[in-house]
């Protein structure tokens, strides 16, 4: 098995005269559970349709699992689980009836699995799809995606839709998949949905990759709310000098601020006082994502 | 019927289907009953006080038998318009029906060639276009005796039916094989239109222009029953030109469906 699982380099696709993809190099190891992030129109679906062979490059290059999308097309997609952003089915069958049809179109592969899945997410098989709200329409393409037991799973903005208590089944699921081994590429245009299951996360923009990150990487240098509570009030000197610190409130005994990065030099600060309580939020990613929004947009990357 | 695209293909489309074959054979037979009704002479000297332009643009001009009646009735106006409605959007459906509607990317981000799903469905076409081609002409064996047809025989009917498939056949060919080229339903539907309108016309009015007889040579509707196949049995020029037509513009739009890129 390669290392890499989908390699792109100087991928560009042109719709007409608009440009969906402009030069994205992108690189998923095997085995690991890689979000790709940006916001509407940056260009994830455009990026996926390349790998199943929906739509051709207009150049550059695509390999999914050592494979080229134009020339082994059907071996790809044999391998592959795909749930598209909007999951699209006719509405006239029961989710039973589709998934079958889907399992025979693989050979037959994964048929066996629907019952134990179907049961997992709790869906109901014997309703027509027509009748099904998003949600469960959402697991009948979870369960087509994964039934097979594919190397990769391409997932297009897979949880939305879903329920929290879905969104957490569907994590598990992502992990699971993850600890046997699969690779994971999942796009969002939200931070809070693949930061709980993903390892890296890749953010797009305008259709090139701005910033590849572990995730782990990313919450350590992520902002945090922090408050302290000392047991006598303190001044503001002292505190407000320290790098990564950012607005700086002391209301008596309580110090509230936002830190950037390592906690180290706040808490020694800190540690010259008596301290009652310590609290920090868990760091949010979604504010570190726009920062890189911002700052890319502020940076004029039209270039 | 969920093990592949073709039994797949029937079984999502049974009812429409179904209705289509009960709809045309009905329709078409319905025609045929009232051919006693036709057959008397009030009703001859009446055409007869037609003008002769009148009677070549509705096809009546040999109505005084009944395999000319059912020309010009049954095969020439409502059973060949309701084929072209049906093969044409059928036809359409079958990619860019599906595509429009957002449901064939799933199926492509599937281990399936888009030429082996796309045949696949072409031949459940097929299929359907046989079905309700023999039912009708079942209906028609049944009423022959009934509604008086007499003087055409079985054989007779089974050309004429024949040519009714391959008419068929040829405007379910421009739904799908424009469909399949573009993703546009509504072109390839707008194509098949505006050749079944010229076929039309080209048949019965623009033929009566000075100079321009030749045009009926071009329609498909002369290719359907122009030639009579319900009393001169199967016109082999007729029949292979619908046949290799279909053939063409099937594989045409096969080999644009395979280069472009689906779902836009």
């Amino acid at each position: 098995m390669p290392e890499i699982a989908i390699a792109t380099v100087g991928l560009i696709k042109d719709y007409g005269r608009t440009r969906g993809l402009d030069g994205l190099d992108l690189e998923v190891r095997t085995g690991e559970v890689y979000g790709f992030l940006g916001p509407n129109g940056a260009g994830k679906t455009t990026t996926i349709r390349l790998l199943l062979d929906l739509i051709r490059p207009t150049s550059g290059s695509v390999r999914v699992l050592g494979l080229e999308p134009r020339e082994d097309g059907i071996q790809i997609r044999r391998r592959v689980g795909y749930l598209a952003g909007d999951f699209l089915v006719d509405g006239r069958q029961t989710a039973r009836e589709l998934l079958t049809y889907l399992a025979n179109l693989r050979g037959g592969a994964g048929a066996d699995r629907i019952d134990e899945l179907a049961q997992r997410l709790d869906l109901d098989l014997t309703r027509k799809m027509r009748t099904l709200s998003r949600g469960n329409r959402q697991k009948v393409g979870v369960i087509q995606a994964f039934m097979h037991d594919p190397e990769l799973m391409v997932l297009d903005e897979p949880t939305s839709g879903l329920d929290p208590f879905l969104q957490h089944e569907f994590s598990t699921m992502i992990r699971d998949a993850a600890s046997e081994g699969r690779t994971v590429f999942m796009s969002s245009h939200v931070m809070s949905e693949v930061q709980r299951s993903a390892d890296r996360v890749g953010i797009i923009r305008e259709g090139r990759l701005s910033t590849v990150e572990g995730v782990d990487d990313l919450r350590q240098r992520a902002r945090r709310h922090i408050e302290i509570v000392f047991d006598s009030p303190v001044e503001p000197d002292g505190f407000s000098s320290i790098p990564g610190v950012s607005d700086l409130t002391i209301d008596g005994t309580v110090l509230r601020c936002r830190l950037d990065g390592r906690a180290d030099r706040l808490v020694k600060a800190a540690a010259r006082h008596g301290i009652v309580t310590i609290s920090a939020e868990e760091p949010d990613l979604e504010e570190l994502f726009f920062d890189y929004y911002e700052r890319q947009g502020a940076g004029g990357d039209a270039s | 019927m969920l093990r592949n695209s073709f039994t797949k293909w029937l079984w999502d489309n049974r009812r429409s289907m179904v209705t289509w074959a009960l709809s045309i054979a009905g329709v078409g037979a319905m025609y045929a009953a009232f051919w006693p009704t036709m057959d008397n002479p009030a009703m001859r000297e009446m055409l007869e006080n037609y003008p002769d332009e009148l009677l070549e643009a509705l096809n009546y001009t040999d109505i005084a038998n009944p395999a000319g009646y059912l020309n010009a009735t049954v095969y020439g106006l409502v059973v060949a318009l309701l084929t072209v409605v049906f093969s044409l959007s059928a036809g359409a459906k079958a990619i860019a029906g599906d595509e429009e509607a957002g449901t064939l990317e799933l199926i492509l981000a599937h281990p399936i060639t888009r030429v082996r799903l796309a045949l696949e469905r072409f031949a459940a076409f097929l299929l359907v276009a046989a079905v309700i081609s023999v039912t009708l002409f079942v209906f028609l064996l049944v009423l022959s005796g009934p509604a008086h047809l007499e003087g055409i025989s079985t054989g007779s009917f089974l050309a004429m039916h024949l040519h009714l498939f391959l008419f068929a056949a040829l405007f379910g060919s421009v739904g799908f094989g424009v469909g399949a080229a573009t993703g546009r339903r509504g072109l390839a539907i707008g194509v098949g239109a505006g050749i079944a309108v010229f076929g039309f016309a080209a048949n019965g009015l623009l033929n009566q222009i000075d100079g321009l007889e030749w045009i009926e040579g071009f329609s498909p509707f002369q290719w359907l029953n122009g030639n009579s196949p319900l009393q001169n049995g199967i016109h082999a020029g007729d029949a292979l030109i619908m046949a290799g037509l279909a053939v063409l513009l099937v594989t045409v739009g096969l080999l644009l469906f395979r280069r472009r890129d689906v779902a836009v």
